[in-house]
């Protein structure tokens, strides 16, 4: 390596096509005779198609959006607490039994899935399941959008259904914005359901409630 | 926040440190966004992925853990699977308001081009601030060896031995860095 350390330090450039004909002439006739500096170039040139589709694949954000995406962040106390929404012991009570927040992104693969629709109650509402993992050890992800603020003991709670079968998939609560994005306990076999429900509930009472605001067919994937 | 590991990023994020997750965001946000605008076809989702995308990170930075999978993994398996919700809930808006379903939408990322972005990411963060230099200004800016050296101030015959030297240290730490199935 240390006898021709002019041309090796070339090499980068080289594979970039960004050498004067002269320098370009003199690294070829170089390789033609050193095996070493050819493995360097194709190591190099590696480097090169890879900095190459890096920077076709990245594409400058505009400046503002760094501080809508990074500032004003809620405090890291509150990641995983009942939000003060959920003020109301009852359900308090059920979503700290059934909710788990971030849930590990890196669980299960996605094993049955289903797009939400809008019943007359909410007409505007929409939303995704998705079961990831499956058996025993599944988790149920749901998305919704456009649902009622929940007020006093007002809560949601999801089920999976066969015929007349319900099983509770979790409780959950919406705020304002109409928006949720929750990880529920899976009931065994989740993915084995055809169809998902969400229902408003206003009691304890373990049966589902009349108010269905959102359904779908739950299909695997 | 140049040179720090991002893992050690991730846990400054854990503790509430919103400097730690606009450094990551310098490192990763392009990519979030170029996936954005290939994917969801618009900039306004694109700039809903990438908030999407730093709101989960950092929501979700306490439970990363760096022997699973490296942090440019998990970030970008974040991006691909909002990206992924994105498209889904742009669909079925849409039925819900026309009542015919739209084309299948494109899966993110098919080619693993995506993937590989990231881990260079990873490399080219981690290398020092010289090497990183040379690389941004010839693959992001575009500029010759000749114009490095002008922008710079550096010998033309520096430039090109550096740039070199920085895309070996690229090679190194891409095939050194932890892996992510």
């Amino acid at each position: 390596m240390s006898e021709h350390p002019e041309t090796r330090d070339l090499l980068g450039p080289f594979v970039m096509g960004d050498l004067d004909p002269a320098e370009k002439r003199a690294v070829e006739e170089h390789l033609e005779n050193c095996a070493s500096c050819r493995q360097e170039v194709e190591s190099l040139r590696l480097a090169h198609e890879n900095l190459v589709e890096f920077a076709a694949a990245s594409e400058a954000p505009p400046e503002h959006l760094k501080d809508r995406a990074v500032a004003g962040m809620p405090g890291p106390a509150a990641r995983r607490l009942v939000p003060p929404w959920a003020a109301a012991a009852a359900a308090a009570l059920l979503l700290a039994a059934g909710l788990a927040y971030g849930t590990s992104l890196l669980g299960g693969r996605e094993v049955a899935a289903a797009t939400l629709e809008p019943t007359d109650r909410a007409p505007r509402a929409g939303g995704e399941v998705k079961v990831m993992g499956g058996g025993e050890n599944a988790e149920v992800r749901l998305e919704a959008w456009g649902l009622p603020a929940c007020e006093g003991e007002e809560y949601y709670e999801l089920w999976l259904v066969e015929g007349e079968e319900r099983v509770s998939a979790g409780t959950f609560s919406v705020g304002k914005s109409g928006e949720v994005e929750v990880v529920l306990n899976a009931p065994e076999f989740a993915d084995a359901y055809p169809q998902v429900g969400i229902t408003a509930e206003t009691d304890t009472d373990p049966s589902p409630g009349d108010a269905k605001m959102l359904g779908g067919k739950l299909r695997g994937t | 926040m140049a040179g720090v590991e991002d893992e050690i990023l991730v846990r400054r994020v854990a503790a509430g440190d919103e400097r730690a997750l606009g450094g990551l965001y310098d490192r990763y946000a392009g990519l979030v966004y170029g996936a954005g605008t290939r994917y969801l076809g618009d900039r306004g989702q694109a700039e809903d992925l990438v908030q999407d995308v730093f709101l989960s990170v950092w929501r979700n930075a306490d439970r990363f853990d760096p022997s699973r999978a490296s942090f440019s993994t998990w970030v970008y398996r974040i991006t691909r699977n909002r990206a992924t919700d994105l498209v889904r809930r742009r669909k079925a808006r849409v039925r819900t308001v026309d009542g015919d379903p739209p084309p299948e939408p494109q899966e993110p990322d098919p080619s693993g081009s995506l993937s590989r972005g990231f881990d260079v990411a990873a490399a080219l963060a981690g290398l020092s601030q010289t090497h990183r230099e040379v690389l941004v200004l010839a693959y992001f800016k575009g500029l010759s060896q000749r114009e490095i050296s002008a922008r710079t101030g550096t010998p033309l015959g520096t430039v090109k031995s550096r740039t070199t030297a920085a895309m070996r240290a690229l090679r190194e730490a891409m095939s050194q860095g932890p892996e992510g199935g």
